[in-house]
């Protein structure tokens, strides 16, 4: 039986490439993601393990609450280093700033700006070992005019920077110039510099122009050769004053992996959440294939059984042939995956994320993973067709037409198993998207889950009603075309299960993108409504990078007059808020705060005060809460709650007023001042300003003159700074769906395959049609809009689907984020006209094979 | 070798016709330098023992298949010099064919079928003609029916309207009765005949049935892709005489 499997794999080898191909596709993307990911997290651990050698001990000041990848790490007193350096066991200790937003401006006067990771400015230390920088060219600056960059930004074409020239640089005490002496490379020379840009100065001048007078952020220290590592820490320890830590660099390792973990960890998640999309498509894809194939082997099966196969050998010898397609799709997609991998590097590569060079590491687990997969969704897939073929009787071939399952049952069985799938899959989708979940990960899981039992169900149920909607769909086509369109649309209709099973991966890959545009137009149009009702400020100044803009920002455009400008500090709070007596507990909140100048905020912003005032508002103890997180904490104006910072730091806060108005802040708010008493910020995130000339040119050409100080930062118009987070939220949606077009590409895929196979299938049809005097061309016409209209009835199908799904998710989407449901109605309209393109395309093969097909080849006997 | 065509009436023609299959070793010439030709309204029947080249008369004659060498003429037309898509478009207009079975499209109903070279033309056809062929069929109501609904020989007599309704300039027909039973086949052969002594129409047809044979006009017997002999006004026993003479 095994031999049978075997020859017939090899007997219809296109057919079984195509049906491996489904598979291929997903296997590689399990692979890419998972080998991309190892890839990224050894080159960084590589790179932590190399900044920390020769340190055996980070000091430095410790954060009260959250994790140092979102806070900046509280300063430490500089004379801390003399005393650590004291400590017995300790060889030497020095001190360390790493500040981010700091900014160089090249020769062409173009500020250096990345996509995320930090542009930090820091101090090379004397000792090699225990500095986190290498020299390449050039040596070390010494001064207060001498700084040096990394080697990565130095190298970069589009930048214009040479050793001796003198360069702006923006620091957080303002932009200044220095002499370029040198270019570093962070960790070791072998190291790439993880995108990040640094740029360098010697330890009194980094103090100075980073605003860390006497002070650092991080202390390195080694311990003599041969002391004992958890002694001397102990003993360091000893001489720290409260609120600061030591950690060792095994700790600092672990830290740094975590910290680049939180981005490869989703990166990773989000390439296999798409690849089990892939599969999960491939496997309706597959299967019905098999349904095919085997239907077409009916008289051939029925003699085994007759000549004595058991049903068991049949049913093995199915799935040993889905076993053989599933290993060798594993290994090309295997192939395949570690080719995506390079290329997803190039492309993060040529984004400006420098990532490290480092090999793809091909582990067990991911050869584990492919193999599983590939195997195991294959399998699967043809696990039902195989129990029918073990089913097929020793007669059956005997019976008029047997090989075809045209009208096949679709009864009440069908309805009912459908039913009640669907409404598990409806109601766990519901659940996940109204109920309460703690956590994200169940929530999706229920979301997933519910989504693909509901698509099961609906592909379970869609025979019952393909005939009669595809030949409604595909009613013009007999108009516009009287006889090959006639014939197509028969041809579409007349075997509901076998278009059902078709049309499904198309509609799941559309059912996914247009709820993806639905919610992705809602969140535009809610973000639209909302900017314009909660923004009055004529302009927006932003900034690429992390760190923000620099606060002198703001007060250099106050103080030349033009304009009342409000920075935006946003920053982690711990919020304490006493019970009540309905709930005596305290509730701790960890959230983000908004730190503003109050007295102006009506200047740039509406905020739609709804209870209180900001009347007579008190910036030392005055707070803002936003109206719907005041009534779920039970707050209203005179409450007072206790804010906790990073720092360690605490106040007490009053609430004043709550407002309505959101838009990019969040829902706690405080005065600058109060903000300036217990943190360290130098930057704002954003800056709004609202002008003081009247004249939009002139206003701008004002502001601009400021902003000559800060290269970095970008000055735009309402309705630019509008269009521009339009613009990004495109490129994320236009990115999703390019990624959901995976699954697309599988469905036209599936299409092929179905459509070669009825083509086959129906050999003697084609051979009588051409025998009667249809054209070749005629009967490529056929068969193209044969497709088209098993095309469009997955598309609408998907629309329909998604579209309910999309408005479901944007309703559940809270109303911060969105408020307004809103369809994309053109855009629908024109995935149904692609989808149709789609399966035209879908059919050129299979129409060129009809159209050569030997008319008397077609119409001999069997 | 090249023959001149001689002027005929004939609605079909073969010229020194012959079809070699393989090549080398396993080359089988099936037709071996025919020359044979089909009247306008005369009703021919073909026979022959079981790989005589009956069927390869009939494809490469009705344009299915093309002849290794010689000349096939449907009307003044030589198939050799036409195109694929011309081939295409001659079977189309002007040749009309019966199979065994299998001859519909199980997707059209019966009238559909009927009238499927018209439509693929684009044509209407010739109306008041095509309501001759249909009403001749016996079929009535159930013209709408899919062929799956109909029985054996309702389905060849569609066929046969079908090859009819488009008033081509012949008509191949290989053992239309092969595949029903006796009855059915003289109501198909009953057709036939009618559609030939009424319409005018030239059929040509293969059987291997005496009975059938005897509905044609003239008997033409093939043995190893020659024709060895012929026979006009048949009547069964004829047949059989000449078919016992022949040693098949
Ligand atoms: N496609 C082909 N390739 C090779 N040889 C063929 C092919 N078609 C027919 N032949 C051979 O040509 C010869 C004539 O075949 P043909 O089908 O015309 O016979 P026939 O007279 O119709 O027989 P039957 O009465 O059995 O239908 C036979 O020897 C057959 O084996
Ligand atoms: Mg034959």
């Amino acid at each position: 039986m095994l031999r049978l499997g075997i020859k017939s794999l090899l007997a219809h080898k296109v057919r079984f490439a195509l049906t491996a191909s489904t598979i291929i596709i997903g296997v590689a993307f399990v692979v890419a993601a998972f080998v991309t990911a190892d890839s990224l997290r050894s080159g960084f651990d590589e790179l932590a393990e190399d900044i920390n050698t020769g340190t055996d001990y980070t000091v430095r000041g410790e954060l009260s609450f959250g994790d140092i990848t979102e806070a900046v790490a509280p300063a430490v007193p500089a004379d801390l280093v003399d005393d650590i350096a004291a400590v017995e066991g300790v060889e030497i200790a020095a001190g360390g700033l790493f500040v981010d937003g700091v900014i160089p401006v090249d020769g062409n006067g173009e500020a250096v700006t990345t996509f995320g990771p930090p542009t930090a400015g820091s101090n090379w230390l004397e000792d090699e070992s225990l500095s986190q920088f290498y020299l390449i060219d050039g040596r070390w600056p010494v001064g207060v005019g001498e700084f040096a960059i990394d080697v990565t930004t130095y190298g970069d074409d589009s930048y214009d920077f040479e050793l001796g020239g003198t360069y702006l640089v923006v620091t957080p005490t303002g932009p200044r110039e220095f002499t370029l002496t040198g270019t570093a490379q962070f960790g070791f020379p072998e190291n790439a510099g993880v995108g990040a840009i640094f740029s360098l100065f010697d330890t009194p001048t980094a103090q100075e122009v980073l605003g860390y007078p006497g002070e650092f952020n991080q202390i390195a220290a080694r311990a003599e050769a041969g002391a004992d590592i958890d002694e001397v820490r102990s003993r360091i320890e000893a001489v720290l004053p409260d609120g600061v830590e030591v950690i060792t660099a095994d700790d600092a390792v672990e830290e740094f992996s975590d910290a680049t973990e939180t981005f490869i960890g989703p990166f990773q998640t989000i390439l296999l959440v798409f690849a089990f999309i892939v599969l999960f498509v491939s496997t309706f894809i597959i299967s019905n294939t098999f349904n095919i194939v085997l239907g077409q082997r009916v008289r051939e099966l029925s003699l085994l059984r007759a000549v004595g196969a058991t049903p068991q050998q049949v049913r093995r010898s199915v799935l040993t042939e889905s076993a053989i397609i599933g290993v060798v799709a594993s290994v090309v997609g295997l192939g395949l995956g570690m080719l995506g991998a390079l290329g997803l590097k190039a492309l993060f590569n040529t984004l400006g994320a420098s990532l490290p060079e480092g090999s793809l590491p091909l582990t067990l687990r991911t050869v584990a993973w492919a193999v599983v997969v590939g195997v195991g969704f294959t399998v699967v897939a043809s696990l039902v067709p195989a129990i029918k073929a073990s089913r097929i009787t020793p007669v059956a071939g005997l019976a008029e037409g047997a090989g075809s399952d045209e009208g096949a049952s679709l009864g009440w069985k069908r309805l009912a198993s459908g039913g009640l799938l669907l409404a598990i899959g409806l109601v766990l989708t519901g659940l996940g998207l109204f109920a309460d979940f703690d956590g994200a990960t169940p929530q999706l899981s229920t979301l997933g889950a519910g989504a693909a039992i509901t698509f099961v169900a609906v592909s379970i149920l869609s025979p019952l009603v393909a005939r009669s909607v595809v030949s409604l769909l595909a009613r013009p086509l007999a108009w516009i075309m009287p006889i090959s369109g006639r014939l197509a649309r028969a041809n579409a209709a007349r075997n509901p299960r076998r278009t059902s099973a078709t049309a499904v991966a198309l509609t799941i890959g559309l059912a996914l993108v247009t709820m993806v545009s639905i919610v992705g137009q809602s969140l535009k149009v809610s973000f639209v409504d909302r900017f314009a009702s909660a923004i009055n400020a004529d302009f927006v100044v932003s900034v690429n990078t992390q760190a923000g803009l620099p606060k002198t920002l703001s007060s250099d455009i106050r103080a030349a007059g033009i304009g009342t400008p409000v920075g935006f500090d946003f920053d982690l709070v711990q919020i304490e808020i006493d019970g009540d007596n309905s709930q005596p507990a305290t509730t701790v909140i960890e959230t983000t705060l908004t730190a503003a100048r109050i007295s102006d905020l009506d200047a740039v912003v509406n905020l739609d005060v709804s209870q209180g005032s900001l009347e007579g508002f008190d910036p030392g103890t005055g707070l803002l809460i936003h109206s719907d997180v005041a009534a779920d904490e039970g707050l209203a104006p005179g409450d007072s709650v206790d804010l906790t910072f990073v720092s360690g730091d605490r106040v007490t806060a009053t609430v004043a007023a709550t407002f309505e108005g959101t838009a990019f802040w969040s829902n706690w708010i405080i005065d600058s001042a109060l903000y300036e008493q217990v943190a360290t910020s130098a930057f704002d995130d954003i800056v709004l300003v609202r002008a003081a000339i009247d004249d939009p040119e002139a206003a701008r050409a004002a502001i601009d003159g400021v902003m000559a100080d800060y290269p970095q930062a970008q000055l735009e118009d309402r309705q630019e700074f509008q269009d521009s987070v339009e613009s990004n939220l495109n490129t994320v949606l236009v990115l999703v769906n390019v990624f959901l077009g995976f699954a697309l590409l599988i469905a036209l895929v599936g299409i092929v395959n179905t459509l070669t196979l009825s083509v086959f299938e129906r050999i003697r049809e084609i051979g009588l049609l051409r025998a009667v005097g249809m054209t070749r061309r005629q009967m490529r016409r056929m068969i193209r809009w044969e497709a088209a209209a098993v095309a469009l009835y997955g598309a609408v199908v998907g629309v329909v689907l998604g579209g309910m799904f999309g408005i479901a998710t944007a309703v559940a989407i809270p109303d911060d984020i969105i408020d307004t449901v809103s369809i994309p109605a053109a855009q629908l309209v024109i995935f149904l006209v692609v989808s149709v393109v789609f399966g035209l395309i879908a059919a050129l093969f299979p129409a060129f094979r009809a159209s050569r097909m030997n008319v008397l080849d077609a119409i001999a006997d069997e | 070798m090249s023959v001149a065509a001689p002027p005929t009436h004939a609605a079909a023609q073969a010229v020194a016709a012959t079809k070699i299959y393989g090549s080398g070793d396993t080359a089988v010439r099936a037709l071996d330098a025919i020359d044979v030709s089909f009247e306008q309204g005369r009703f021919t029947a073909i026979m022959g023992p079981s790989g005589s080249g009956k069927s390869t008369l009939m494809h490469c004659m009705a344009g299915l298949d093309r002849v290794t060498d010689g000349q096939v003429l449907i009307g003044e037309t030589d198939l050799s010099s036409l195109s694929e898509r011309d081939l295409t478009l001659l079977r189309r207009d002007n040749v009309g064919f019966v199979f065994q079975a299998y001859n519909l499209i199980p997707t059209l109903n019966a009238i559909e079928n009927i009238m499927l070279p018209m439509d693929l033309a684009g044509s209407k056809g010739d109306t008041a003609w095509i309501d001759e062929v249909v009403g001749a069929t016996g079929l009535g109501d159930r013209l709408k029916h899919r062929p799956s609904e109909l029985s054996g020989g309702q389905q060849q007599r569609v066929a046969v309207a079908r090859a009819l309704a488009g008033k081509p300039q012949v008509i191949f027909a290989d053992e239309p009765t092969g595949n029903v039973d006796l009855n059915t086949g003289a109501e198909i052969l009953g057709f036939i005949r009618n559609a030939v002594d009424e319409m005018g129409q030239t059929v040509v047809m293969v059987t291997h049935d005496a009975v059938a044979a005897s509905f044609a006009d003239r008997v033409v017997f093939l043995v190893d892709g020659k024709i060895v002999d012929e026979l006009a006004d048949p009547t069964p026993e004829r047949i059989r005489a000449h078919m016992n003479q022949l040693g098949a």
